[in-house]
């Protein structure tokens, strides 16, 4: 009585077997930074306005929990709840579909991009579940939430071997890596790369757990990212698909400077932290009209004399809302302009760092300067309209190098202030930077009905619904490490 | 004289009617007492004549009967030749005969279960546009409750409470005897995401014309439908369509309703400080456009304030913005239908039209249909009926529901209280742009939405069945059925160009196809095994096909500006989704009966299912049942008329998976990947909108199985006091178990869901119904019907080491509704106010706000005690019928109120306006704590803090409603006899006149939005109405 009823129940939209390259490339685009939300929430709305990039007029209870601070459940759980299944679940599936030994390369990239994903993760909450993570199809439905500690190790592990692993007589991704075309060189630089992020993330912990210098030295030792030739990029188009986009450029421009806002109507009333603005307006930084805008009667102005900052903690759209710098037009906001997702601009500025901190024998104003002209450089990716004159770099790292005369404290403002520069639009990295090291300081504002006593938040809490469907381990992991909240150090940041 | 009249036969010929309502009584039988083989029956007048030999001309007595009435003895007077014979309804419905599980008709006394027939009459004059809505209050446990979705939305139907976690809860409905598709199009979202378009579409049994219906049979639990196996663990709706009768020449019924609807309830906002922020007017645009959704301001004092748009008015409250922007909404039914027939064959042919203009601005319904009813007895043993319907819908318009992007009622009812709603109006500038009421883009200008937006559908419906009947041997049938039930739906939705959040704006275009097939075949026999034992047997099986082929656009952004074509879209996606699922089954039935008195009955039935893996795809189905009249067999006080007990118990399934959820499978997404790159993901659940699917993910499970429902029963039936009152009394305990549920787990697990054989959910309860007939007058009688049904619910158990699933989030997280363990299923949860030990409001030393607490039980979304009353008063040609109806013990979430507070609307944010407000407590390290909020600085965001202390919003639900009246003047037809009229009538009708008790402020305590299991909150629907208007019927 049931002929024909297994062939019935094969859909017929789908595949049965998964084809690990076509995963791959979603999986790159996916985990990065999702167009479906996932860098507004995250990463502009919170982390931005925190680190005060960004400044956000609304409401502290709704849009301007950022800029705020204030618990936004919806908005800061929003990269935990979304990340694991649209990412980190497909790793997976390659993962399992990748095991035979030809697949070697394969497995190593997807390997080390699932390391640069779940560091996103615990950066922002913390404790999160990893050793047990995307075991939904075991029945492992309520993971345990891993110590960070724990997790840093297995992804510095998981870099180890990943990168050693590949074998240049194996197939590679090929044209389905949009990173790095199948090129194995390139990848170990990547993998190193972020072997040092992760490493260098450590520096304040005193467990014992992680030997930093160790790391991060093997890290350099292996060859980092030193060229731009060789940066992480992700390339875009401008459509047709909403995928095809730039996802920073998509969210920003669909979700708050919204075409025809002209400066005025910003979705969420969104401008450029007056904290970022003056920074580079002090310093005469060539970036300034590069980055930023002010609509002048209706044009976008790129002069460095109008550009100003709002102000974090405003709540209102005044009349002078308009005069306040924005994302540019013409680069940021471009659909078709590039991701970039670990430069020579970072690397060479966290090995001024290590060569500040004495541990190998690197030249650290060399490496502060190589840093910043990256930075700037990095800009030219996003065409010509990002382009900075090579004389006007030369001009800015002449003017700006590593004061090596001064203490370490202000050395690390300088590097760091430059890495917090450097990284923006990137600002889930720059907010974990600028955690681990406090640079550059920035004074926090105090709102009325803010959660945090008026300080930056130093974590985002955790899904409110992980309380229902995953409470133990919840539980387990606030005990462990401090409860919920906004204000509450994790491993590295203590 | 005798004696000249010997040779004669005598000729007597009469009119038999029934005593209840003069209806003529169609081949009832009349004979004679004297003598064997002397009868006639009555024809399509209620005529009859019948001839009484020479022998028996000497006082002559006939005995009139007919099914379902009393036999009644009638002495013919010598001479006497006209003998009119009224029959009285019977007492101890021998006869009556109710339409039971695949459409077989038994006899009520026999039945072991609780079945309530409802007459198509009791839904035909004061109409719901969804007929489902109009069992409301009706029958004992049947929780029937229409959404705040607008016209021409779902109901939501649960009989005996939710018995599946996450499956469909509500009934099977069949029409003649096989299953119809009650698919809901497009479940609304509670919380964030919506696009816009977040709209309520409609479910299968609102396709259904009420004037069609002769009767609708609940079969409310696992006994009663147990021959429908899989698909009956939620209790099955009957109906049972009209049929053409034998009669000469053609009759016509014409039914024609006409309905004005106006929003039941007006908001009772505070209207003594006005628009504003932090107690101060506006004094820029700019000002006023961030006060739009504000009543935040100084006392209104009729001076002249700058507003949103730049126009300075009076600062004055506005109390009629509800009535000023909602039209008053009509709706106008016409039903003509012409049945005629003869011995050979009967017909019916109906059509209708369904006109509606809803109370939203630029909403409009109409619905077409048509049916045809035949039945033909081509030859002595064969008997063939035939229905056939087809439906035209279209709806124009639908309005959004709860979040604030694209809902015409978000800002209707948040708009500032000193702002006329009427100079948002159109909502649009020059440029086509919406024009901005409030800060945020989302919060759409409800003019701009009315006049730019489209939310369109267009239905197409067929449904019909064939019986066919061959009498093998007088007690031996064999009947073959077949149904097919096809709709067709069309569905265009538009974010328009120049949309503030949006302003290129979205496209969606879905077109879904979806059959519901099943052929049926059983042999059936009926006999006595020995002069008291009588047996009657059925054998068969069913073919059940279910396919849904949808192809689904979605895009974002339009390339020109304003128009509205798939070609016009810079990023289109399309989807399939093709659905395919099908269930084989045998079943068999036997029943027995012992002197009229016990009653036996058991059935089987074995459903294999395509959606479940080969191993365990089947599954047993067993009930038995019995029912003995008391009243047969032991001699009972006078007063005591009819005593019936029956018990019986049933094992039930349902809940299967949706197709292909077996194995993980990969989709590609559409669109053409990236830089020339293919793209696939692990696949989602199927959603109409997104790329690629849902965003979510589901855990596949290769290993379930059905769940199963087992259900016991018992009851009593009584009749006292010469049949004046009866009383219907049930007790049921109903298990569900393997319960297939939709666990909604942790996402780090890499899924958003996982589906489980795990669930346990018990629904224990009582149904009464109690009917009197208090006055019994020729010119007056008052007829009353309570019923009443209280359902105790219980989650009893998950999967392990889950206490707790989530069935659904509110808008920014602010509530949710869960099922637990141990507590009953769709508990609204949420944060309360945090206590110390000692009472203390803890607050936060910071903020000065109140401290919330964990995550806590607010209370149940569920009603678990509803009831109704219907009174029918007739005097003289006069009928007055009303009907009360209530629900009690249940809760709900009021996002109205959340906002309405945080917007300063609500009166409950008037504390401290004028002088501050203190508050008193501890902080969380428990010293005393006091802090000041004045109105100037402070308050504001003291009161908008409340958004996240969830218990201030969640009310009791309970109400009393006036649901319909209808007040009725039969025209003495008799008076027109030279017309044909048969009867006429003209009513004036009412539904949901009056809520009569409740203790939600500011909202009908049934305003949740959603047909969906989760049940607990309302935000911003449709508003509830009431309605009002006139009915005519006539019968040529």
């Amino acid at each position: 009585c049931d002929k024909g009823f297994e062939k019935m129940n094969i859909n017929p939209n789908a595949a049965e077997k998964p084809n690990v390259d076509l995963l791959f490339t979603q999986s790159l685009l996916k985990g990065n930074l999702p167009y479906d939300r996932g860098y507004f929430y995250t990463s502009y709305l919170n982390c931005g306005n925190f680190i005060q990039h960004f400044a956000t007029a609304k409401e502290i209870a709704g849009a301007g929990c950022g800029d705020k601070y204030a618990v936004n459940d919806f908005y800061q759980s929003f990269y935990f709840r979304y990340i694991y299944t649209n990412a980190i679940t497909t790793l997976g599936e390659i993962i399992n579909a990748a095991q035979a030994p030809e697949n070697v390369n394969k497995l190593s990239a997807t390997r080390i991009w699932k390391v640069l994903l779940m560091q996103r993760i615990t950066d922002l909450y913390g404790d999160v579940p990893y050793s047990d993570a995307i075991k939904g199809r075991s029945n492992v439905f309520q993971p345990k939430y891993d110590t960070q500690a724990d997790i840093y190790a297995d992804m510095l592990k998981e870099l180890d071997e990943a990168i050693k692993a590949f074998d240049n007589s194996k197939p590679t991704f090929g044209s389905a890596d949009l990173l790095y075309n199948g090129n194995i060189a390139q990848w170990k630089k990547f993998g190193y790369s972020l072997m040092l992020r992760v490493a260098m993330r450590t520096t304040k912990v005193t467990d014992g757990k992680i030997p930093t210098k160790d790391w991060a030295l093997k890290a350099i030792a292996g060859g980092v990212i030193t060229e731009g030739t060789d940066n992480a990029v992700l390339r875009y188009t401008n459509g047709p698909q909403t995928y095809n986009n730039n996802p920073i450029a998509f969210e920003l421009a669909s979700q708050d400077y919204v075409t025809g806002a002209k400066g005025k109507n910003n979705t969420e009333w969104g401008k450029f932290s007056k904290t970022f603005i003056d920074f580079l307006k002090t310093q005469h930084d060539p970036r300034l009209g590069v980055v930023a805008v002010v609509w002048n009667n209706g044009v976008a102005d790129t002069s460095a004399a109008i550009q100003q900052g709002m102000p974090n903690g405003t709540d209102k759209k005044g009349a002078d809302f308009v005069t306040f710098s924005e994302p540019n037009p013409a680069t940021i906001l471009q659909y078709g302009s590039p991701l970039l997702l670990l430069t020579n601009a970072e690397t060479n500025l966290l090995m001024s760092e290590v060569a500040l901190r004495g541990w190998g024998s690197g030249d650290k104003a060399q490496l502060f300067r190589n840093g910043v002209t990256a930075a700037l450089r990095n800009w030219a990716l996003f065409g010509p309209a990002g382009t900075i004159a090579p004389a006007k770099i030369d001009q800015f790292v002449n003017d700006h190098p590593l004061t090596t005369t001064g203490n370490f404290d202000a050395q690390m403002n300088q590097i760091h202030s430059q890495f917090w520069a450097a990284l923006l639009l990137d600002e889930h990295e720059a907010y974990a930077n600028w955690r681990r090291t406090g640079y550059p300081q920035l004074t926090p504002v105090n709102y009325i009905g803010n959660a945090t006593g008026g300080i930056i938040p130093r974590r985002f809490p955790y899904s409110q619904a992980e309380q229902g469907i995953n409470a133990a381990n919840y539980n387990a992991a606030i005990s462990r490490q401090g409860p919920d909240l906004l204000t509450t150090r994790i491993w590295w940041d203590k | 004289s005798a004696q000249t009249t010997a040779n004669n036969p005598l000729q007597i010929s009469g009119t038999v009617t029934s005593a209840a309502d003069g209806q003529k009584i169609i081949g009832a039988s009349v004979s004679l007492v004297a003598a064997k083989g002397v009868g006639a029956m009555t024809d399509p007048e209620g005529k009859f004549v019948i001839k009484i030999p020479a022998a028996n001309q000497a006082n002559v007595e006939l005995l009139v009967s007919f099914m379902g009435f009393e036999k009644k003895q009638v002495k013919v007077n010598p001479g006497q030749t006209l003998v009119n014979v009224q029959l009285e309804v019977s007492s101890k419905a021998l006869g009556e005969l109710v339409v039971t599980a695949l459409g077989i008709k038994k006899e009520k006394k026999a039945l072991a279960y609780a079945v309530t027939e409802v007459r198509g009459s009791d839904f035909t004059q004061a109409r719901e546009i969804n007929i489902a809505d109009g069992l409301t209050g009706k029958v004992a446990g049947v929780n029937a409750s229409s959404t705040a979705g607008g016209p021409g939305s779902s109901s939501r139907v649960i009989i005996r409470g939710n018995g599946s976690l996450n499956g469909d809860n509500q009934p099977l409905y069949v029409v003649n005897g096989m299953p119809i598709d009650n698919t809901t199009q497009s479940s609304v979202a509670s919380g964030n995401g919506a696009i816009g378009l977040n709209s309520d579409r409609g479910d299968g049994i609102a396709g259904i014309n009420p004037d069609d219906i002769e009767s609708l049979t609940v079969l409310k639990g696992g006994p009663a439908a147990a021959l429908y196996g899989a698909r009956a663990s939620n209790g099955v709706i009957l109906i049972t369509t009209k049929k053409g009768v034998k009669q000469k020449g053609i009759g016509v019924d014409y039914n024609s309703t006409f309905t004005v609807e106006t929003p039941a309830i007006i908001p009772d906002w505070q209207y003594e400080y006005g628009s504003g922020q932090n107690g101060q007017k506006p004094l820029s645009q700019a000002d006023a456009i961030n006060a739009g959704r504000l009543s935040w301001g100084a006392k209104m004092d009729g001076s002249n304030v700058i507003q949103f748009d730049g126009v300075s008015r009076p600062y004055e409250a506005q109390k009629r913005n509800i009535k000023n922007f909602y039209n008053t909404g009509t709706t106008f039914t016409n039903t003509v239908a012409v049945s005629g027939g003869n011995d050979m064959a009967t017909y019916r042919v109906s059509l209708s039209d369904m006109n509606n203009h809803g109370l939203v601005p630029n909403q409009h319904l109409n619905k077409k249909i048509g049916a045809v009813s035949l039945a033909v007895n081509p030859a002595k043993n064969l008997s063939i009926e035939a229905y056939a319907q087809y439906n035209i819908e279209k709806a124009q318009n639908r309005s959004g529901v709860s979040d604030a992007p694209g809902n015409v009622n978000w800002g209707t009812y948040m708009l500032g209280n000193s702002i006329d709603i009427r100079s948002l109006d159109p909502g649009y500038d020059a440029d086509g742009k919406e024009i901005n009421w409030n800060p945020s883009g989302f919060a759409s200008n409800p003019f701009f939405v009315i006049n730019k937006f489209r939310n369109n559908d267009d239905r197409k419906r067929f449904i019909g069945n064939l019986s066919v009947k061959y009498n093998l041997l007088p007690n031996l049938f064999v009947r073959g059925r077949v149904n097919h039930d096809y709709i067709n739906l069309n569905y265009t939705g538009i974010v328009p160009t120049g949309t503030a959040y949006a302003p290129k704006g979205f496209y969606q275009q879905y077109s879904t196809a979806s059959t519901e097939t099943n052929g049926e075949l059983t042999v059936n026999y009926q006999g006595k095994l020995t002069r008291d034992l009588g047996i009657t047997a059925m054998a068969g099986g069913n073919q059940r096909k279910s396919i849904s082929d949808a192809v689904n656009l979605n895009g974002t952004d339009f390339f020109a500006p304003g128009f509205y074509d798939p070609s016009n879209v810079v990023s289109l996606s399309t989807t399939n989704v093709n659905l395919r699922q099908a269930t084989n089954s045998l079943f068999g039935s036997v029943d027995l009966s012992f002197k009229d008195m016990l009653y036996l009955t058991v059935t089987g039935r074995n459903d294999w299912f395509s959606t479940l893996a080969p191993k365990n795809n089947n599954i047993f189905y067993p009930s038995v049942g019995a029912s003995f009249l008391l009243s047969e067999a032991v001699k009972m006080p006078d007063f005591i008329n009819f005593a019936k007990v029956r018990t019986s118990w049933a094992q039930v399934g349902g809940a299967t998976p949706q197709p292909y959820g077996l194995y993980q499978s990969y989709t590609i997404l559409s669109g053409g990947g990236h830089l020339g790159q293919p793209l696939q993901t692990p696949t989602q659940i199927p959603s109409q909108s997104g790329i690629g699917g849902s965003g979510l993910l589901q855990a596949p499970n290769p290993d379930l199985k059905p769940l199963l429902s087992t259900t016991l029963e018992a009851g009593i039936e009584a009749r006292f006091l010469n049949n004046r009152l009866s009383a219907d009394i049930t007790f049921y305990s109903r298990k569900t178990t393997n319960d297939i549920m939709q666990a909604a787990i942790s996402p780090a697990s890499g899924y958003n869901y996982a589906l489980l054989n795990v669930g346990e959910m018990s629904n224990k309860g009582i149904e009464v119904l109690l009917t009197g007939n208090p006055v019994k007058k020729k010119d007056f009688s008052w007829d009353v019907s309570y019923n009443m049904a209280y359902n105790k619910n219980e989650v009893l158990s998950l999967a392990e080491g889950i206490s707790g699933l989530q069935l659904d989030v509110s808008v920014n997280s602010y509530a949710y509704i869960y099922a637990e363990k141990g507590k009953p299923y769709s508990t609204i949860k949420g944060f309360k106010v945090k206590k110390d030990a000692a009472g203390n409001t803890i607050y936060d030393k910071a903020t000065g706000y109140e401290v919330k607490s964990e995550l806590t039980d607010l209370g149940t979304g569920v009603s678990p005690f509803s009831a109704g009353i219907t009174n029918n008063f007739r005097y003289k040609q006069f009928n007055l019928s009303f009907l009360i109806d209530g629900k009690f013990g249940g809760h709900v979430y009021s996002a109205t109120n959340l906002y309405a507070t945080r917007f300063g609307l609500s009166k409950i944010t008037l504390p401290g306006r004028e002088d501050g407000l203190t508050v008193n407590g501890v902080d969380t390290d428990g010293k005393p704590f006091s802090r000041t909020f004045t109105y100037g600085k402070d308050l504001q965001g003291y009161y908008d803090n409340y958004k996240n202390l969830s218990e201030k919003f969640v009310y009791d639900a309970s109400f009393i409603k006036l649901r319909q009246v209808v007040l009725t003047y039969n025209l003495p037809v008799k008076a027109f006899a030279f017309t044909k009229l048969q009867a006429m009538s003209v009513s004036l009708v009412a539904r949901n006149l009056l809520i009569l008790y409740k203790n939600a402020p500011n909202i009908d305590p049934e305003s949740t939005f959603s047909n969906s299991n989760a049940q607990g909150f309302e935000m911003f629907g449709v508003p509830r109405t009431r309605s009002y208007g006139v009915n005519l019927m006539v019968k040529l």
